[in-house]
């Protein structure tokens, strides 16, 4: 396989990493215009404890699934319910504000409770090479790839067909008006934090299944937030494939430019994308009303 | 001279036992935004079972303020009910939160529409029947479209590209979803060419019956006094006036200042307001 095609495939599978990342920032953004700048440490917390659980369960895959969407559901749910509700109704400024603390906080925490140090994880399954038209995978890179697409189409036929998918995208709409449908905001305010929280939480411990466990997953929410702006914030498909064209596009830099220039490829491009499409490739632009 | 407001039962003519449904009642209500503008001042009206009531001023009377204060959604606006009640069946529901004033059969259809313009015409609508179960749901949809023929064509365009006229029927329609007992309207002829409002006036008094009662904020006093039971006329925050709609009809101040009125005597129905309410006091 050419020195392109492999720079390419990896970059795909990174970006599957931040695109998953950046459908939980869109998600929150979407029916509550918060970003939620936490995104990344709610991810490392949950791969902590799914780390901690795997190394006294022989890194059992069922317990591990199940622990992730535990942890992710518990973590999403308190948050939302500790930080964000109290402050409904105040600017969603002061709540961004928060969700930085809240970083802040899980940080020191994961520093506290667990260690600094990076670990290798220790699950029985995944770690098996694969080669396919030449080029070698994990299977937990196979994995994350299929959870990945499993997501965004889950969450596309989410948003168009339920009722709460379609409430969401009316409170997006129209926040004080989905209010006299008898939608109870909170309501939808905390299913998209647990939908969010579990998205995030699995890309953490697929991160800590590929590379390891430890401090670097929280920048993770730093390095996807980009891609979510990229896909436009209030579009969560677009910040999926806003998550992938980050990646391919930090990894050719890389292989072509130099290592170096990783890590600001992707923000040049999402500051060229936004000159000429200010809401992202794929935000939804106000229609005038009539 | 003018009759004084009705008491639900005195209106609904029906058994004082049937206490179940005693409509709409607003008593005392003063309403504050931002804890020191004083809105709404000190009104007192009924929406009994069954009928159309309608609530005119002038722009900036109040109208509004009192829909959304039974809708339970002036908080997002920092306005609070700040003394009096509010009861629908008996209930209290000014302390409560506005999903569940909706699940209670009250539902607000808001000035200006303001749909879920990104949305699609169906979407809109299963958005408004929210609270009900999806099989009540689907129902209610069918009868919706029954009732609004125009709609069925439309049902997968998004409803920022309908006509004002049709996106006022979606917004009917959205509200309808919920299957209320009081459907109020806040200024549906706004912005409607004159053909359109017939229609849409047309459909709000088929859907009045035994079991939907409407309650019809308009500043066109003309239309709303011919399709209403019962009126009632605010001005600064006030009810100034009130009477069947035929004694308003024919009362001669309401003709000078509020039926075919031009702009200038608008302006005198504001100025003269005081002497007004000298000379009618609702409940002082
Ligand atoms: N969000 C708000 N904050 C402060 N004052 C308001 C607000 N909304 C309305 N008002 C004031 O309350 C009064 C009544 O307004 P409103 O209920 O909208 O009148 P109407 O619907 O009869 O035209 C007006 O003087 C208006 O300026
Ligand atoms: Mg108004």
């Amino acid at each position: 396989m050419s020195y392109f095609w492999t720079l390419l495939i990896y970059g795909v599978l990174v970006g599957a990493l931040y695109g998953l990342v950046a459908i939980a920032f869109a998600l929150i953004y979407k029916v509550s215009r918060v970003i939620n700048f936490a995104q990344g440490e709610m991810m490392m917390l949950v791969a902590y404890i799914a780390y901690s659980i795997a190394l006294v369960t022989d890194g059992n895959l069922y317990i591990q699934i199940a622990t992730i969407i535990a942890a992710s559901v518990v973590i999403g749910a308190i948050i939302e319910r500790v930080i964000v509700r109290p402050m409904l109704g105040r600017s969603t400024f002061s709540i961004v504000m928060l969700t930085i603390a809240l970083a802040v906080f899980v940080r020191a925490f994961v520093g506290l409770f667990w260690d600094t140090d990076s670990h290798r994880y220790p699950i029985a399954v995944g770690g098996e090479m694969v080669s396919i038209f030449g080029v070698t995978f994990l299977v937990s890179q196979l994995v994350l790839l299929a959870i990945f697409f499993a997501t965004c189409i889950g969450l596309w036929a989410f948003l168009k067909y339920t009722i709460a998918g379609i409430a969401m995208r009316a409170t997006a709409s129209d926040p004080a008006v989905t209010m006299l449908m008898g939608i109870s905001v909170k309501r939808l305010y905390s299913i998209a934090w647990v939908i969010s929280a579990v998205i995030s939480g699995m890309a953490g411990v697929l991160y800590a299944n590929i590379y390891h466990v430890g401090p670097s997953i929280g920048s993770i929410g730093t390095r996807a937030f980009p891609a979510a702006i990229l896909g436009g914030l209030d579009s969560v498909l677009g910040a999926g494939i806003g998550g992938i064209i980050i990646g391919v596009v930090e990894n050719l830099a890389g292989g072509y430019i130099g290592s170096g220039y990783k890590e600001i490829a992707g923000f040049v491009v999402v500051l060229i994308v936004l000159m000429f499409r200010p809401y992202g490739l794929f935000g939804e632009r106000q229609i005038e009303r009539v | 001279m003018l009759k004084s407001g009705p008491s639900s039962g005195e209106l609904g003519g029906s058994a004082p036992v049937a206490a179940a449904r005693a409509g709409l009642e607003v008593a005392n209500a003063q309403i504050f935004y931002d804890s020191h503008v004083e809105a709404v001042r000190d009104i007192s009206f009924a929406v009994p079972p069954g009928q159309i009531v309608c609530l005119l001023g002038s722009n900036g009377a109040g109208k509004s303020t009192t829909l959304k204060a039974i809708s339970g959604i002036l908080f997002p606006e920092k306005g609070m009910l700040v003394s009096g009640s509010i009861t629908y069946d008996g209930r209290r529901i000014d302390r409560v939160e506005a999903d569940e004033v909706v699940r209670g059969g009250v539902v607000l259809v808001p000035e200006g529409r303001r749909l879920f313009i990104n949305l699609t015409v169906e979407e809109n609508l299963l958005v408004g029947g929210i609270s009900r179960s999806a099989a009540d749901r689907r129902a209610q949809l069918e009868r919706v479209y029954d009732q609004f023929p125009e709609l069925p064509e439309h049902r997968h365009r998004i409803s920022g590209y309908l006509s004002g006229g049709q996106q006022q029927m979606v917004a009917i329609g959205r509200a309808l979803m919920s299957n209320p007992t009081l459907l109020m309207l806040d200024e549906p002829s706004l912005g409607l060419a004159p053909k359109i409002v017939d229609s849409i006036f047309e459909a709000i008094v088929q859907l009045r019956s035994n079991d939907m009662s409407v309650l019809l904020v308009e500043q066109n006093a003309h239309l709303a006094l011919s399709v209403a039971d019962f009126g009632y006329v605010m001005e600064r925050g006030r009810i100034v006036f009130d009477g069947s709609a035929n004694d308003l009809m024919e009362s001669p101040e309401i003709q000078e200042f509020y039926l075919g009125m031009n702009a200038s005597k608008q302006r005198k129905s504001l100025r003269h307001v005081k002497h007004y309410k000298r000379r009618k006091r609702w409940l002082s």
